[in-house]
């Protein structure tokens, strides 16, 4: 801009630039930050929501009941003479009830999980089992979705990339999954999940001969995160395909010839030449989804209701259904700060320009 | 092999692949569609059909009692009216507020800037869920209206991304004409109103567009702020707990039947203004 000893344009200017952007950061004040600090000093006091109770500051007993862990061994049941016993059909060793092994004093563990390491069995005791195990669900739900998104987003991409006729017309239809309202979607899939054969999918497998056409989609543990990877798939690869589609309109075309002359074939050229130029992109993108899969809430809250968390539908059912304010705003904190570790890895990819240079 | 059959090949496979893909993408809208046309007794069926069929006669029938339901149903069209209402306020208010901080952003020299493009971009991450109780607090202590507060709330999230598109759109205008303007003795304020806005006109359209969608689909902060006030829930919080005046079980039938016509108006945009839509979203999330 002028140089020319104009200082009191620029002055004006910068006060004209404050002015412009006092409205968004005021706005952004009053409804993300301050109610951030108010959930942070809440996540600190046994509040309870809609209640005449008085609030007190409890430091961080919030926090150990969401997050208190402990591992302990299970014996095996022993029979009269001090042997273990087996089962004698399975082979398999009989624990005693992983409760009994768990603390109960002077705040009570529960059973998350058990596992088995060198022969000996062990258990994963929570206070709060449902955050442990929303946490370890969102988190696999986040690994699994964004590894399939990219993959199956680079396959898509690289199709409504190639020249054919009705190409515009392909590109609107992967914007519709992406575009309509989740709480359709959830109650799309919800209904071709039916666990009998009025539902798509166990029809479609009891023709084909696999299970007994009442395969409980939904309800069944095994198949719970399964069934959510395969919707939000269906829901957010035209995302990560677009945002692929990106960075392959920027590669130009030319290399290709190059590459087609030295006689390398599409896959050769695909692995060294594509996918090398867009390691950037795909870089951003894959932070973008995790960020964007780890805080999911209406695909599990609309399907699985209660019956399963997410960290968001956990922190969402402690505020609204159990009106414990203080418990649901420390889980709030925990999701923050998770996703604020991945919003700075991204930034990081990103980077700011600042000028106009 | 020739190169003329190996291209005929590839094109083949390519064309494969493409109807895998469409099939794909649109099955379950066929599914949704097939089923909206069923009735109970038809949807009941065991194992279901591929098209709406009489039980008895297995004939292809078409029901349409559904769409008459969820026409006569007033939840229903009052959530209609409900998401109308908070999606274009949100849309009008975020562009208007989102333009401003973009202008500033993209094209005004101040100090701070490096920071408050930091501030905007870390914005567009704020995740809801971590400050849904304190703003639901604020919501009650003020007693503010659940239409109001959908409002307001839904700019947490479309008022940044607005603020960061429509920055790398002024930022593109070129610098030329902001100057030759402010020589012609036009204050700054008048270039941005009069010069720039104007020019950034198809950006307005993605970035509405976008803001537009995303507060129609917007289900966390409507679902809570509406939890005890009904009559002002939008579309998503009623489909996802369809209040049927005639069925006692799930009305899966009503409830497809409702969800494809809130998808429609979305659709539509969709298959207009794709280009636009394409356009913001990656350059919502990948220029920086």
């Amino acid at each position: 801009m002028a140089k020319e000893g104009s200082s009191d344009l620029a002055k004006r200017e910068q006060r004209l630039a404050y002015w412009l952007l006092a409205p968004t950061f005021l706005i952004l004040l009053v409804i993300a930050i301050y109610p951030l600090f108010s959930v942070f000093y809440n996540s600190f006091t046994n509040s309870v929501f809609a209640s005449t109770a008085p609030t007190e500051f409890v430091g961080l007993q919030n926090y150990r009941g969401l997050l208190s862990m402990t591992i302990r061994q299970v014996p095996p049941r022993l029979d009269e003479s001090g042997q273990p016993i087996v089962d004698p059909a399975t082979g398999a060793v009989q624990y005693e009830s992983a409760v009994t092994v768990l603390p109960r004093e002077p705040v009570r563990f529960r059973p998350v999980t058990q596992f088995s390491l060198f022969g000996t069995q062990f258990v994963l005791g929570a206070t709060d089992p449902n955050f442990i195990r929303a946490v370890w669900d969102t988190i696999v739900f986040a690994v699994a979705t964004v590894f399939l998104e990219l993959v199956l987003g680079m396959i898509v991409a690289l199709i409504v990339n190639a020249n054919f006729k009705g190409r515009g017309l392909m590109r609107a239809i992967i914007l519709i999954p992406w575009a309509i309202p989740t709480a359709v979607s959830s109650q799309m899939w919800a209904y071709m999940l039916q666990p009998n054969r009025t539902g798509f999918f166990n029809t479609v497998f009891w023709y084909l001969g696999l299970g007994n056409g009442e395969i409980p989609f939904l309800s069944d543990p095994a198949w719970q995160l399964p069934s959510m990877i395969m919707i939000d798939v269906w829901k957010t690869t035209p995302f990560m395909a677009l945002l692929l589609l990106a960075g392959l309109q920027l590669i130009p075309a030319d290399i290709y010839e190059a590459a087609d002359v030295d006689g390398a074939g599409p896959v050769r050229s695909f692995f060294q030449l594509t996918l090398p130029l867009l390691k950037g992109t795909i870089a951003v993108a894959l932070v973008f989804r995790t960020l964007d899969a780890l805080r999911v809430f209406d695909l599990f809250q609309i399907v699985l209701g209660q019956a399963r968390y997410s960290m968001a539908s956990f922190t969402y059912y402690q505020l609204i259904q159990n009106r414990a304010m203080g418990y649901s705003s420390a889980s709030s904190v925990i999701i923050f700060v998770v996703l604020s570790v991945f919003a700075v890895a991204y930034m990081r990819s990103l980077g700011v320009k600042s000028d106009d240079h | 092999m020739t190169t003329k059959t190996k291209q005929r090949i590839n094109r083949i496979l390519l064309w494969v692949l493409i109807i895998f893909m469409a099939i794909w993408m649109l099955f379950p809208f066929y599914w949704a569609i097939n089923s909206s046309f069923k009735s109970e007794g038809m949807l009941a069926m065991t194992p279901t059909t591929f098209v709406p069929r009489d039980p008895v006669t297995r004939d292809i029938s078409f029901f349409l009692r559904n769409y008459q339901a969820v026409f006569t149903n007033q939840a229903f069209l009052r959530a209609i009216v409900n998401s109308v209402i908070v999606a274009t306020s949100v849309t009008l208010l975020s562009l208007a507020v989102g333009s401003f901080a973009g202008f500033a952003l993209g094209k005004l020299r101040y100090r701070g800037k490096t920071a408050t493009l930091y501030v905007i971009l870390a914005m567009t991450m704020f995740p809801a869920i971590a400050v849904l109780t304190g703003l639901y607090a604020i919501i009650t202590n003020l007693g503010i209206p659940p239409i109001a507060s959908m409002i307001i709330t839904y700019m947490l999230f479309t008022l940044p991304f607005t603020a960061w598109v429509l920055t790398a759109f002024f930022r593109e205008l070129p610098t030329e004409i902001f100057q030759s303007a402010q020589v012609d003795g036009a204050s700054p304020f008048q270039t941005f109103y009069m010069i720039m806005l104007p020019l950034t006109a198809p950006a307005m359209v993605t970035t509405g567009l976008l803001a537009f969608i995303g507060a129609w689909n917007e289900y966390l902060f409507a679902l809570t702020f509406t939890s005890i006030a009904p009559d002002a829930r939008t579309l998503p919080v009623i489909i996802a707990n369809f209040p049927s005046q005639f069925s006692m079980q799930i009305p899966f039938g009503e409830i497809m039947a409702a969800g494809i016509v809130s998808s429609i108006p979305l659709i539509a945009l969709v298959f207009i203004f794709q280009r636009r839509i394409v356009a913001g979203l990656t350059a919502g999330a990948v220029k920086g």
